[in-house]
């Protein structure tokens, strides 16, 4: 799949919304095709991210099915991509909405966004079944492996529409942006990221110097998190 | 704020969010980061963006059993979950309207000497987990030698319970009658064993050993070799007897160190064992 294929002809909404679903703000000097401009004011009245996790830290299940419905496909995706295996994907998204749903009183709101949260916790308990196994050399490079073998079996489940645009367009600007960085700082940190390798490791396996990798990873995250300020799950100010 | 410099803490804040520092490294920049506000703003930002990094991926569906899966594991889930927080504490500093900027810019300078503060304490504090660490490599050597003596012990029971057996029999070596030096062999006739005890041995000179004989059918049988210890002691448990032939004796001689298929030395010490 190129960056380009999800998008299809229809503008995707992009939903950046915060309690009550705040409107996504363009930024200035924006290359978004005039047809991306997302929709003012609240897409729809579903609730937002963080009330769903505070209904669920107030112990109502209900709301995790809810966030299952906008991020499994996020999760199962991470998921799949570090386990390799489509069971053990399942295990690890099983556990992290648990995890979730355990941890849901302590999810601070200021410092990360619900679908963040729920991302990090998946490549977590990923990187942790991994280990477990022993599977890292499964793993190839991370560029590689477009295509995952693995067939989407029949019934595969398939959520919200539009949750799907805004992920398909959060995903090509994550590829776009990707595309931005040198390939030593790009394989640095999808190194981290996806294996889990802390700098050390990614030195050892690069044969590289360590400040080398740090300056890699420093100077590559910086420039992602400019390129992608204004696509973060959940605008957290 | 200035652009940190290399040797700034903040430089790891990249590598922190992606998970990517050392244990050490990763405790030293939490110390700092419980100081500055601004560097936890920019680690959120930072999480965020290797949370989107996810997207990179190429987009799998989970089969559609999953979502009843996940639900019935949260409905198993026996801990409930904590009581909801509320937002205000962790929207403090974004909350702050903008006569605090003052008091936040002024406090910032603070912050971050006192960020650079825990910063040195948490190399500090990783020097000592270094050094505890050392220690429990000390004491993981001290129990090995625990163990190590534990076994010791157990193959003393052992031979304590081989000396306490029924049908042992005591077989006394002396040198003439006389009743220093001795060997004791406990003889376990139903298992062809026997322990062998000296005391008051002299030691050998460097290059000899005492050797151990069994006058089986009148002709010496070699057995095995043992020093002594500098109080002349020495135990010697599973010994072999010969188990075939009239086993009429038992001697000891001192040998070439390796001992020797026949004695080259007069008899130190000797013993007759009982027909059975």
């Amino acid at each position: 799949m190129t960056p380009h294929d999800a998008c299809g002809t229809v503008g995707p909404r992009i939903r950046l919304g915060i309690a009550g679903g705040l409107s996504f703000a363009q930024p200035p000097g924006s290359l978004l095709h005039p047809w991306l401009m997302p929709n003012p004011g609240p897409v729809s009245s579903a609730p937002a991210d963080r009330d769903l996790v505070a209904q669920a830290a107030g112990g109502d299940e209900r709301s995790i099915g809810r966030l299952y419905d906008r991020y499994a496909t996020v999760l199962y995706t991470v998921a799949y991509r570090i386990t390799g295996q489509r069971a053990d994907a399942e295990e690890v998204v099983i556990e992290s909405f648990a995890q979730a749903w355990r941890d849901a009183g302590r999810f601070e709101p200021g410092r990360s966004s619900v679908a963040g949260w729920l991302t990090m916790i998946a490549r977590s308990r990923a990187l942790d079944l991994v280990r477990a196994r022993s599977r890292r050399e499964r793993i190839t490079e991370t560029a590689a492996a477009d295509h995952p073998d693995a067939p989407l079996a029949m019934g595969s489940w398939r959520g919200d529409p539009a949750d799907a645009l805004d992920r398909s367009e959060r995903r090509r600007q994550v590829l776009v942006a990707l595309e931005e960085l040198s390939p030593p700082q790009r394989q640095a940190i999808e190194l981290a990221f996806f294996e889990g390798l802390s700098q050390s490791e990614i030195a050892t396996r690069l044969n590289e110097p360590l400040g080398t990798v740090k300056t890699r990873v420093r100077l590559g995250m910086q420039k992602l998190r400019a390129a992608l300020r204004p696509f973060f799950f959940e605008q957290g100010r | 704020m200035s652009t940190p410099d290399e040797s700034s803490p903040r430089d790891l804040a990249a590598a922190y969010a992606l998970g990517a520092l050392s244990p050490e490294d990763a405790r030293a920049f939490e110390a700092f980061l419980a100081t500055s506000a601004e560097a936890r703003q920019e680690v959120a930002e930072l999480r965020e963006t290797a949370a989107l990094l996810a997207l990179s991926a190429p987009e799998t569906q989970p089969g559609a059993a999953l979502r009843a899966r996940v639900l019935d594991a949260v409905a198993a889930t026996k801990v409930r979950p904590l009581p909801a927080r509320t937002l205000a504490a962790s929207f403090a500093v974004q909350r702050w309207t903008p006569l605090l900027w003052g008091a936040l810019a002024a406090s910032l300078a603070v912050a971050v000497g006192l960020g650079i503060q825990s910063w040195r304490l948490a190399g500090e504090l990783a020097r000592r987990t270094a050094d505890l660490a050392e220690r429990d490599s000390t004491i993981a050597q001290q129990m090995r030698t625990l163990a190590d003596q534990g076994q010791q012990l157990a193959a003393r029971d052992s031979t304590l319970a081989s000396l306490l057996s029924p049908g042992v029999e005591l077989i006394q070596l002396t040198a003439s009658g006389d009743p220093d030096p001795r060997i004791q062999l406990f003889w376990d006739r139903r298992h062809n064993t026997a322990v062998l005890h000296a005391s008051k041995l002299k030691p050998v000179p460097r290059g000899r050993t005492y050797q151990l004989w069994f006058i089986k059918d009148g002709k010496p049988v070699p057995s095995v070799t043992f020093g002594v210890a500098p109080a002349g002691e020495a135990l010697i448990s599973r010994v072999a007897v010969p188990s075939e032939g009239l086993v009429s004796a038992a001697a000891v001689t001192e040998e070439p160190e390796g001992g020797s298929p026949q004695p080259t030395t007069p008899i130190l010490l000797v013993g007759a064992l009982p027909k059975s």
